[in-house]
């Protein structure tokens, strides 16, 4: 029977994405003199997950890429070899040629397979480097932990499993066979027909002197979970008498496929809490219920038979025979754990994880904890992934619609009870006042589906800044704050570049070399701040440097050789903004490095297509700091409804500044033609909104209606409206999906009385009002 | 032997019988592929829309979605241009758009089989025969097969950006 696999890669690349950028951040956090054994596993299982789904679907090239790097990773976790810098490198290398892989398996791209084959060799090499040591390391270490007591002596495995067909075929079973004789002697006892293509059951001894765990995991790569075994012949003879050892290990692997089987446990009545909890059933994924056994009990104790749980990466599938032996302290129910010589016990107590007992057992046995702790961490990630689901953006954004719709009909059912005569009933009136209530939340929390924590794009600076720093000699840290900032999803895709480009930019021309910084009396150490946090409507985002500011006069020089208009009173922001003009920076040499600012005004346009604008502060000597405000989404906006005849238009209310009813004479004339009002001493455009759109308007009188003061691109403009409504949160329409762009209209939205009121594209109008100033001029 | 296969689909496509809806523009009978249209509904005040050429009225909210209304009376300079609580909007979908079109009257559905629609004589007037498939009798009417599709995504239409001609 074969499954269509493809219609999984979507899921997959996903997957895979999340683990390469975690496996990255991870090794970016990772303290290269003292590694976090946390940290370590965390990079390894990310590196696993990948290698085992990229097996399941068949892309060999990063299975294969993917297993050389995850061998040298599980032995450096295992401290068989100590972590280096190179090593970092490496594995930062390793991870962007997989995420390359990815894009090319999604058509994106190619892969240089010369690059391909160099990583791997540079990851066998580091990884061959430690190889020689192994032995010696793990005799020296002994007494660390179980994994390491791992005896030199010579240990006998009986390896049984039935590979995958995917694996099989692709010559999986003869890559494992070489790696198995690079570990020690193999003996083939049985192997499948020949005509079968290495597909069914095989069983192989194997006489080496490492630990299990070194091939256990390439074992699980070619066959699937549950469907191999490894008994190590010698460790029957380590069973303790003092403490009930239970083999179950029957002649045959298990045909059953992931059912973990209990030995038949059928004496006694007494239940030990230990016993019951660790004894997870296969089925119930890590969710664990007393089990069965609860009342057949055990009689001498705790020993049980591990069970093999069926389908959950993090887990290892157990070998059978690896059972950890719980013992019973009667009274209290605590159980701890006796590890046996072989590693597969760390990863059998996984299962217990989740009990209490199990957790009361972790400090019970401090000694010999450590892979106990190891796979108690190993369970976390396993809770957390199951509470969330994958659902696609459509799906999220058709139950945005639908409560929006739910949100207008509520308003008109509210409206038509108003107008009752003689008053509604008064439950009518409470009912839709709930209703009112209800939806509200209901509207939020929909909205808060889209919502997405801006670590999400922080993530992938220190990377940035650590290559970039490297490769221009400058020490740079970069301190982040406020991650858990929510921002919506379709903010976090499009955020990420103009980011990245402030923070290069930074790093490129803020920061300055070590030695110019200690001249300066400065920290020879940089420091790039990147914070977020919400503030009003917005979300802000401030990236800040320690560099050498920006230089107010060099900037004005630039800018007068260039035929800008630029004055010496103007202010600060105002030169500054400068460096946002298209092709202002890119020629230009500001600072002694290079033109301050590439792309500028690449990162203002899309920071402004976003809703959103950019501000600058700097002081020369001191630092500089980019402001970006964002809207919190940008599906909804703050507007402003006015009203112009009889037609209703919504201003979006970030470009207000003020209103106001004007005086008559407060409107002065340029050359019969365009139209000023004084604010404050400043002469502002004026936009007749009627006359720009055409309607009639109620009155026009100046004195009769209102001024409303808009900003938007530095452009500052008197709109002239026939009266302010009201203030609304309105769901934002696109206008061109049915129809096309209208002159000054940026979107629709849906009124609480059901009728469409049009949104305003306050740029637009701002800049119609500076060209008619200037043809006026 | 190859002629006699190619004769014998034209049959039965000749007898294949598409269904199409019937509208008024004054005193004419339109017909349109009736899997173009979504739904029929009353007019309603619509939104104006500034600087749009006057046969477009505006935008509705059609539930949730802004959808564009055309007044093909005032297009095509047929009929009465009044609005009643009778006036009619037929909301097609075409080319993936939702696109509002006010008629006099939607009148009937009809079972038309290609041979049954003869090719229109060249004729001068405002409405291309670049839109016209041909015209149809029954019961002693004609009516204008019109292709509803190319005619709204026509540039003259004004409804679509980049429209074809």
């Amino acid at each position: 029977m074969t499954i269509d696999m493809s219609q999984f890669y979507q899921v997959f690349f996903e997957e895979s994405a999340e683990h390469l950028a975690a496996m990255e951040g991870l090794l970016l956090e990772l303290d290269v003199e003292n590694p976090d054994s946390e940290q370590l596993n965390a990079i390894f299982r990310a590196a696993h997950s990948i290698k085992g789904s990229a097996g399941t679907f068949g892309f060999t090239d990063l299975a294969e890429t993917t297993h050389i790097l995850e061998n040298l990773l599980d032995r450096i976790r295992k401290q068989e070899l100590g972590l280096r810098a190179d090593m970092v490198d490496a594995f930062l290398e390793s991870g962007d040629l997989l995420r390359d892989m990815l894009e090319a398996h999604q058509g994106r791209g190619e892969v240089d397979s010369s690059q391909v084959e160099s990583i791997c060799s540079r990851l066998r090499l580091l990884s061959a480097d430690q190889a020689a040591q192994v032995v010696s390391d793990s005799a020296e270490r002994g007494d660390v932990s179980c994994v390491q007591t791992a005896k030199a002596a010579k240990r006998v495995f009986d390896i049984q499993f039935v590979p995958t067909e995917v694996s099989a075929r692709g010559g999986g079973v003869a890559n494992f066979l070489e790696e198995l004789r690079l570990l020690g002697t193999v003996e083939i006892l049985s192997q499948p027909a020949s005509d079968m293509n290495n597909v069914g059951f095989w069983q192989l001894r194997l006489v080496t002197e490492v630990a299990q765990e070194i091939f256990s995991d390439q074992i699980d790569f070619i066959a699937d979970k549950s469907a191999w075994r490894v008994v190590e012949e010698s460790a029957k003879d380590q069973t303790d008498g003092a403490f009930g050892f239970f083999d179950d290990f029957p002649g045959e692997p298990e045909e059953d496929q992931g059912f973990g089987f209990f030995a038949p446990l059928d004496a006694g009545a007494n239940v030990l809490v230990a016993t019951q909890s660790s004894s997870a059933d296969e089925e119930s994924y890590g969710f664990f219920e007393p089990l069965k056994q609860v009342e057949n009990g055990s009689s001498v104790g705790a020993e049980r038979v591990s069970e093999q749980d069926d389908g959950y990466g993090f887990f290892a599938p157990l070998p059978s025979d690896s059972t950890p032996q719980v013992l019973a302290e009667e009274g209290d129910g605590f159980g701890f754990f006796v590890p046996i010589a072989h590693a597969p016990v760390s990863k059998a107590v996984v299962a217990s994880v989740d009990s209490p007992a199990a957790s009361v057992a972790v400090p019970a046995e401090k000694k010999t904890n450590e892979p106990l702790a190891r796979a108690t961490k190993q369970a976390i990630p396993a809770a957390a992934a199951d509470s969330s689901i994958r659902v696609s953006v459509e799906k999220v954004d058709q139950l945005i619609n639908l409560v929006g719709e739910l949100v207008i009909t509520q308003a008109m059912l509210l409206q038509t009870a108003g107008q009752i005569q003689q008053g509604a009933p008064e439950r009518l009136i409470n009912g839709l006042a709930q209703l009112e209530r209800n939806t509200r939340d209901l509207q939020e929390s929909v909205m808060s589906i889209r919502m997405m924590q801006i670590s999400f794009v922080f993530s992938r600076f220190p990377r940035v800044v650590r290559d970039l720093s490297g490769k221009l000699g400058k020490q740079v840290e970069l301190k982040t704050s406020g991650e858990t900032t929510e921002l919506d999803k379709g903010l976090i895709e499009r955020i990420a570049d103009p980011l990245t480009h402030l923070i290069r930019n930074s790093l490129d021309h803020g920061i300055e070399l070590p030695e110019t910084r200690v001249a300066a009396g400065k920290n020879p150490i940089g420091t790039i701040t990147l914070k977020a946090y919400h503030q009003g409507g917005n979300v802000v985002i401030e990236v800040g440097d320690d560099g050498a500011g920006l230089p107010r006069n060099k900037i004005l020089a630039k800018a007068r050789e260039r035929g800008l208009p630029v004055s010496d009173q103007m202010t600060d922001a105002e030169v500054f903004s400068l460096i946002f003009e298209a092709g202002f920076s890119t020629a230009d040499q500001v600072t002694d490095v290079s033109g301050r600012g590439v792309g500028m005004d690449v990162v203002r346009r899309n920071i402004q297509s976003m809703g959103g604008r950019v501000e600058i502060e700097s002081m020369l000597g001191v630092g500089t700091r980019m402001t970006v405000r964002l809207p919190l989404t940008l599906a909804i906006l703050d507007g402003m409804s006015i009203a112009v005849g009889d037609q209703t238009y919504i201003l979006p209310l970030s470009y207000v500044m003020e209103s106001f009813q004007p005086q008559i004479g407060d409107i002065k004339t340029l050359s019969n033609q365009a139209r000023v009002i004084q604010v404050r001493g400043e002469y502002l455009p004026v936009v007749v909104l009627h006359e720009l759109f055409n309607l009639k308007a109620r009155s026009s009188d100046f004195t009769q209606g209102i001024m409303v003061v808009i900003n938007a691109d530095g452009i500052t403009a008197a709109l002239f409206v026939d009266a302010l409504v009201g203030q609304h949160q309105v769901v934002i329409k696109s206008l061109e999906a049915n129809y096309r762009r209208v002159q000054g209209i940026s979107g629709a939205t849906i009124m609480g009385d059901g009728h469409v009121a049009l949104i305003l594209d306050v740029s637009a109008i701002a800049g119609m009002a500076k060209t008619s100033m200037q043809k006026a001029g | 032997m190859e002629s006699m296969t190619h004769g014998g689909s034209a049959i039965d496509e000749d007898l294949v019988a598409s269904e199409y809806l019937t509208f008024t523009l004054g005193s004419e009978e339109y017909a349109i592929d009736i899997l173009k249209v979504q739904e029929i509904r009353g007019y309603e005040q619509p939104t104006l829309i500034a600087n749009a050429p006057p046969f477009i009225k505006g935008v509705i909210n059609l539930r949730g979605i802004i959808v564009p209304i055309v007044d093909l009376r005032i297009k095509f300079n047929l009929g009465k241009v009044e609005y009643t609580p009778f006036t009619v909007v037929i909301i097609l979908n075409v080319a993936g758009r939702v696109i509002g079109a006010v008629v006099d009257s939607v009148s009937d559905v009809f079972s038309l089989t290609r041979s049954q629609i003869r090719p229109a004589p060249d004729f001068s007037g405002t409405f291309d025969t670049k839109y016209i498939l041909g015209l149809a009798t029954v019961d002693a009417r004609m009516m204008i097969v019109t292709d509803i599709e190319r005619l709204m995504t026509s540039a003259d239409m004004a409804l679509i950006d980049s429209a074809s001609e």
